[in-house]
């Protein structure tokens, strides 16, 4: 593994024509991702659309201030909390169980089958995903005629007109949309294990439940917690597509999100350096989670990102 | 995935922002990107200009081949130029060819991006309303108007009529835009046509069989509600909704309704405030008790777009608060089909304690769009002459009927589309749009006062509601209609705050569980209001009211 530096250069080098297939992902990022961020700047100006960027006044911290006094971003935020906590909380494992369940399928052409099944819904877009989840939550829609035909409940609710139903909705119609998805990546890890490992444990009498336990799960460690740090950096980010298609005037108490509170900021009410401003402050937030959930899964699993 | 390919790609990472840092000081070095206009696209002036002939249409002195863009400020804006038979005519006639563009998404969002570029369509038609249109004025992105026909074609002077260029004149003495689709007061009364859209709509079939119930009292409009739930949950095989509101919390239950209850728009030269309106609050209670009652549902303030228009379509409202153009479509469609009665008709819905009569929003002077000419323009004397012709009533006939002889004929003096035509307009008028380009499909510098007058007779079950709208029409209120400020502004910013705020208390009021409860919630909404600054918003709408009167007074 450890390797002199001259030798990774040879290394790297006799790669070339690998190693410059991430040239246009890098140049994608700088353009972007980076360069934006010098931008950031107009946060702290009174910047106005018709002026040069530039020359628009500085006001230091006046938007800073102005958005932590609005009662509306701190409901954004317990929102955004809320959403990504059940997430986090209760999502985070499906993929990681439905992985490993699809890897003790026996039948390859069955798995298969379940796998693109599974992930298919991923690549209808959140615009289409939310129309159809609307209809079946309307008053005739499936949701309505199954609980009702189950004898849950007596007449039709709108599920989408009630604000306490909405963070449920996100997350059940995210899994239904992203588990499969979401699953690729530890199945590929997954296969990624050397088969005789299992070979091994096999001989040594261990049974399924411990093989899953000791070798499947152990080895796809490194991805789980990679997965759980960028998880918890991004629990102040939040599906905007999904949110901005369920969302309407009654459930807009528990439906608006950071990332939709910044849109309607922005975008709808023209407050451009108010909402950079919003936006400069989540970035610093999760660049900081992004640091302490690093840190910690270093200290407890001894796997980490840097 | 191990270690170390997980420190690589952190390396890389870790390099990719050194660039883009490194990038990022670069480009704050070079000089920021002016949108003033060059100098030296100011236009020349040309030898042509001493034969120039104020009563004379200018475009005629020069019809060699010349290519305009054009931006259509509308996502949805279906058509291109040079496929239908009358654009093809008004190409070989003019020799301006023009190529339309539309925005990808917002209209707004997409010509303030290419202002910050420069380089902007020459032709730009964008709704007046639109906080752009404003700042390409002041930007001084597009040409005064005046100017250039003063250079090239002072003809315009003539034709551009109707006050719409002295309505647009702004502070400096110059007209930057001329706008589709402007009434005045003046042309409403002498008319009749006030390009109301406004109209309350109830399913034909279902509000005959219920005995032509009285929708204009609370008492009245519960009761139908009632009868609705009791009766008819189910007609002719579909589930009822009673009740839609077009365009939701904001318009629909807000603005639309206090129209429909002829709530007044100032009070002894005052602005006044409608929302607190006594009989408008009233009738919001009504609506509190019909949803407690579980007369009616909020399907009308969640359902998505693509909901309403499958509603709309089965005639699965009973009454609809909903502006009849809406419907132009939809109610031929439903009057052809197997329950022929199912489509809508205007009738009195709500109404005050008074009993007046709605007072809905009449056409203004703003108009629907816009059109100015950019200075991103290579041919500013074309341009100018391009817009003149079409303003005039040569280039509105040409292309509101196209070419005399092959879509319309003249007969007994008065120029008509020809029968087959006609039956296109009904049967399938996107064919009519795309393969001839008459009628409405290039509708950029539509003026009412000349082209009405060739329009054929609507069909009946659109009349109705027509007529409704335009006998209810308040001629003189069209000076009230978007008195709020727009913009960055402080008190845009705090005028956004409470109506997106607005939007979320009134669904809280509708679903109160009672009178009292509903009273707290309205109250807490008016101090939050005030809190929000509603106070300089009233002497903005004041100060705007006060400027429009001034304009109309020259």
């Amino acid at each position: 593994m450890i390797q002199s530096k001259t030798g990774q250069m040879k290394t790297f080098l006799k790669q070339w024509q690998l190693q410059s297939m991430v040239i246009p992902g890098i140049v994608w990022m700088l353009i972007f991702c980076y360069i934006p961020m010098f931008w950031l700047i107009i946060g702290f100006m009174d910047y106005s659309i018709a002026k040069p960027m530039l020359q628009s006044p500085f006001v230091g911290l006046k938007h800073f201030e102005d958005f932590v006094t609005d009662e509306r971003f701190w409901r954004s935020i317990r929102n955004t909390l809320g959403m990504s906590s059940i997430k986090l909380v209760l999502g985070f494992s499906i993929p990681i169980v439905f992985a490993l369940l699809l890897n003790e399928i026996r039948s390859l052409r069955f798995k298969r089958t379940v796998q693109t099944i599974s992930y298919l819904p991923h690549f209808i877009a959140w615009t289409i995903f939310g129309g159809i989840m609307l209809n079946w939550l309307g008053e005739g829609g499936v949701i309505n005629q199954l609980f009702m035909g189950l004898g849950i409940q007596e007449r039709e609710i709108l599920y989408n007109s009630d604000p306490k139903y909405f963070w449920w909705i996100t997350f059940f119609s995210d899994t239904l949309k992203e588990t499969g998805w979401s699953a690729i990546i530890y199945i590929a890890a997954i296969a990624g294990i050397d088969p005789a490992l299992y070979e091994a444990a096999e001989l040594d009498g261990a049974n399924r439940w411990q093989r899953m336990w000791h070798i499947t799960i152990q080895s796809i460690r490194p991805t789980i917690a990679i997965l759980f740090i960028l998880a918890v950096a991004g629990i102040l980010g939040s599906n905007f597509d999904q949110i901005f298609m369920l969302k309407n005037n009654m459930n807009m108490k528990m439906a608006e999100s950071l990332d939709l509170y910044i849109y309607n900021m922005g975008l709808v009410s023209g407050r451009h350096s108010f909402s950079t401003a919003v936006l400069f402050a989540r970035s610093i937030v999760a660049l900081g989670l992004l640091f302490l959930a690093n840190y910690s899964s270093k200290k407890l699993t001894g796997d980490s990102i840097f | 995935m191990n270690k170390s390919t997980i420190r690589k790609s952190t390396a890389l990472v870790l390099s990719a922002l050194m660039l883009g840092l490194a990038a990022c000081t670069n480009s704050g070095n070079d000089p920021a990107p002016t949108s003033q206009p060059d100098s030296s696209t100011q236009p020349e002036a040309t030898p042509a200009e001493t034969a120039l002939n104020p009563d004379e249409p200018a475009w005629r002195l020069d019809t060699s081949p010349v290519e305009l863009s054009w931006f259509v400020g509308a996502s949805w804006y279906p058509h291109s130029w040079g496929e239908s038979l009358n654009s093809k005519y008004i190409t070989e006639k003019t020799g301006v060819k023009v190529n339309i563009e539309v925005p990808s998404g917002d209209a707004n969002e997409h010509i303030t991006l290419m202002m910050t570029s420069g380089k902007l369509p020459d032709l730009i038609s964008m709704g007046s309303w639109e906080t752009a249109v404003k700042k390409l004025w002041e930007g001084d992105h597009v040409y005064a108007l005046n100017e250039l026909a003063d250079q090239y074609d002072p003809y315009f002077f003539k034709v551009a009529g109707d006050g719409a260029l002295k309505w647009y004149r702004q502070a400096n003495g110059n007209t930057y835009g001329i706008p589709n689709d402007s009434y005045s007061p003046n042309l409403m009364h002498e008319t009749g046509m006030t390009a109301a859209n406004q109209t309350f709509l109830v399913r034909k079939d279902l509000y005959e069989e219920m005995g032509k119930p009285d929708l204009s009292t609370p008492d009245g409009f519960l009761g139908a509600l009632q009868t609705i739930k009791d009766q008819y949950s189910e007609y002719k095989g579909q589930a009822i909704s009673p009740f839609f509101a077009q365009g939701n919390v904001p318009y629909g239950m807000t603005e639309y309704l206090q129209n429909l209850l002829a709530v007044p728009h100032e009070k002894d030269g005052k602005v006044y405030d409608r929302i607190t309106d006594p009989d408008y609050v009233n009738w919001l209670k009504t609506f509190r008790t019909a949803y407690e009652r579980g007369l009616i549902n909020v399907d009308f303030l969640v359902d998505s777009d693509t909901q309403v228009e499958e509603k709309t379509n089965n005639a699965r409202y009973f009454m609809m608060v909903r502006e009849w153009n809406g419907m132009a479509a939809v109610n031929p469609m439903l009057a052809a089909s197997a329950n022929p009665d199912s489509y809508y008709i205007a009738v009195d819905g709500p109404q005050n304690s008074k009993g007046d009569s709605a007072k809905l929003f009449p056409g203004n002077m703003d108009g629907w769009m816009v059109t100015m000419i950019s200075k991103s323009v290579k041919n500013p004397e074309r341009a100018i002459r391009f817009l003149t012709y079409l303003a005039s009533e040569e280039g509105q006939l040409d292309l509101f009927l196209g070419k005399e002889g092959e879509t319309w004929d003249s007969t007994s003096g008065k120029p008509q589309l020809k029968p087959e035509l006609v039956e296109l307009l009904s049967s399938d008028i996107e064919k009519l749009e795309k393969e001839y380009g008459v009628m409405d499909t290039y509708w950029m510098m539509r003026n009412p006062v000349i082209i009405n007058q060739w329009r054929p007779e609507k069909s009946p079950v659109i009349k109705q509601m027509e007529d409704f709208a335009n006998a209810q029409a308040d001629i003189d209120s069209g000076i009230y209609k978007g008195l709020d400020p727009l913009g960055d502004s402080e008190v845009a910013v705090a005028w956004s705050r409470i109506a997106q705020n607005w939007e979320e208390v009134l669904p809280e009021l509708i679903t109160a569980k009672d009178n009292t409860a509903f009273d707290k919630i309205f109250e807490s909404f008016l101090s939050r209001r005030d809190s929000y600054g509603f106070a300089q918003v009233m002497e903005h709408r004041q100060a705007e009211l006060d400027a429009r009167k001034a304009k109309m007074a020259e």
